[in-house]
């Protein structure tokens, strides 16, 4: 009688073990399997890497701001030519946020869950989580530099298999601008990112992020695409680790920023830039 | 300050390959790029960015030891650079966007340094 309960117990457990690995049929989903790279490779652009790839960097963006925002963007770009960060605060190794994340400074992997799908970024690990699992939205939740992404996969041809993830993103921390040229987010924070994400139909290496940006210091939603390319391979793929405080020489003191030495001293950033407060120092005569 | 310069370079900028960074490289003067050679001090394969310490004599005979950053390793990787690409002692010539402050240090690009002897890097691909 033993027996027989405990082949009862072992088939039941074995059922559950086949049915849970049958619940995620990865055949309804896109294969978006291996590292992506973003399509802008940035060179021979003064300005690097930008958020709108299609225009010049800077104003080149035609970032539609308004007036108030567009004289924070404009000052920026003063302090930048001048030798200083301007808005663009990620030199500190601050996360760029979202959007700015979905540039792609380094290749990134997309791995598909049926509660999540993870974007992982090589990138100083800027990674990303966009529930599907049909969940709400957090009540009070603490800003964070990615946002709080709850997403949804949809078949649009009615072909029986999802082709896009259409992506909403919540709850974004400042300080964050689009891009290094500094444009600004409003420092309200309530910025929404609305995403489309999809494999190109003719070319299934090519992955399409139709970027949307809702935003108070703008005077019209912002639509950017986004483009990356599947790194063909047969080897293994090997990812980077990018620990950004390893080896950044960028110093923020007082609101101004400086730049290491060799040495590891500080050394001016910018034109006749003063030394930092030293207040705290006992300071004498060397 | 001095600059250690050899030469001043009147050349047009060239972007560097460190511009496409995930912060602003315009404290660094692209428009009036220099010249310099000296010796690698110490090369550093970092994140975020890579750093080449150069020593750089100046024209007082004195040195000055710079702080040149660049790409980020994956960045580097890509063009065949490793870490073991250059090792202190190595004598180059580079293209530098110096700091708008004056200061010994600057941007620098794979495409823009070569061996004293004008032989090109060796990298791995």
């Amino acid at each position: 009688m033993r027996n027989i309960i405990g082949i009862i117990a072992l088939a039941g457990a074995l059922a559950i073990t086949i049915g849970d690995a049958q619940a995620f049929d990865d055949s309804k989903y896109p294969n978006l399997k291996g590292q992506w790279r973003r399509a802008d490779l940035g060179g021979g652009q003064r300005g690097g890497l930008r958020f709108d790839s299609s225009k010049p960097p800077g104003k080149g963006q035609q970032a539609p701001l308004i007036p108030e925002y567009q004289a924070i963007f404009e000052a920026n770009l003063a302090d930048q030519a001048a030798g200083g960060q301007g808005t663009d605060p990620t030199f500190t190794c601050l996360s760029p946020g979202m959007p700015r994340i979905m540039i792609g400074y380094a290749p990134m992997e997309i791995v598909v869950t049926p509660e999540t799908t993870y974007i992982l970024m090589e990138h100083i690990h800027d990674n990303r989580r966009i529930h599907t699992d049909g969940r709400d939205w957090p009540e009070e939740p603490e800003p964070m530099f990615a946002g709080y992404s709850i997403g949804k996969w949809v078949d649009e041809d009615g072909d029986g298999r999802y082709d896009v993830l259409v992506v909403e993103t919540r709850n974004l921390k400042n300080p964050r601008s689009y891009d290094a040229s500094g444009i600004p987010f409003h420092e309200d924070g309530k910025t929404v990112v609305k995403e489309r994400i999809y494999l190109d139909k003719a070319d299934p290496n090519l992955l399409h992020d139709e970027i949307t940006t809702f935003d108070n210091a703008l005077t019209r939603p912002w639509m950017v695409m986004k483009n990356y390319r599947r790194v063909a391979t047969d080897k293994p793929i090997w990812w980077r680790e990018d620990v950004c405080a390893e080896g950044n020489n960028h110093v923020r003191i007082g609101g101004e920023n400086y730049y290491l030495s060799a040495e590891g001293l500080l050394m001016p950033a910018k034109k006749n830039q003063a030394p930092p407060d030293l207040r705290y120092f006992k300071q004498s005569a060397r | 300050m001095k600059l250690a310069a050899l030469l001043v370079s009147g050349a047009l900028a060239v972007t560097s390959g460190a511009a496409l960074a995930h912060h602003s490289f315009a404290m660094f003067d692209q428009d009036n790029p220099i010249e310099l050679e000296g010796t690698v001090h110490e090369f550093k394969f970092t994140s975020p960015h890579s750093f080449i310490l150069l020593r750089v004599k100046d024209q007082d005979g004195s040195v000055t030891v710079w702080n040149l950053e660049a790409g980020s390793p994956t960045a580097l990787s890509r063009e065949g650079w490793t870490a073991k690409t250059l090792k202190a002692g190595d004598e180059v010539r580079l293209t530098v966007e110096p700091l708008r402050s004056g200061a010994p240090g600057g941007a620098w690009n794979v495409n823009k340094i070569k061996y004293k002897d004008g032989g090109p890097i060796a990298v791995t691909h």
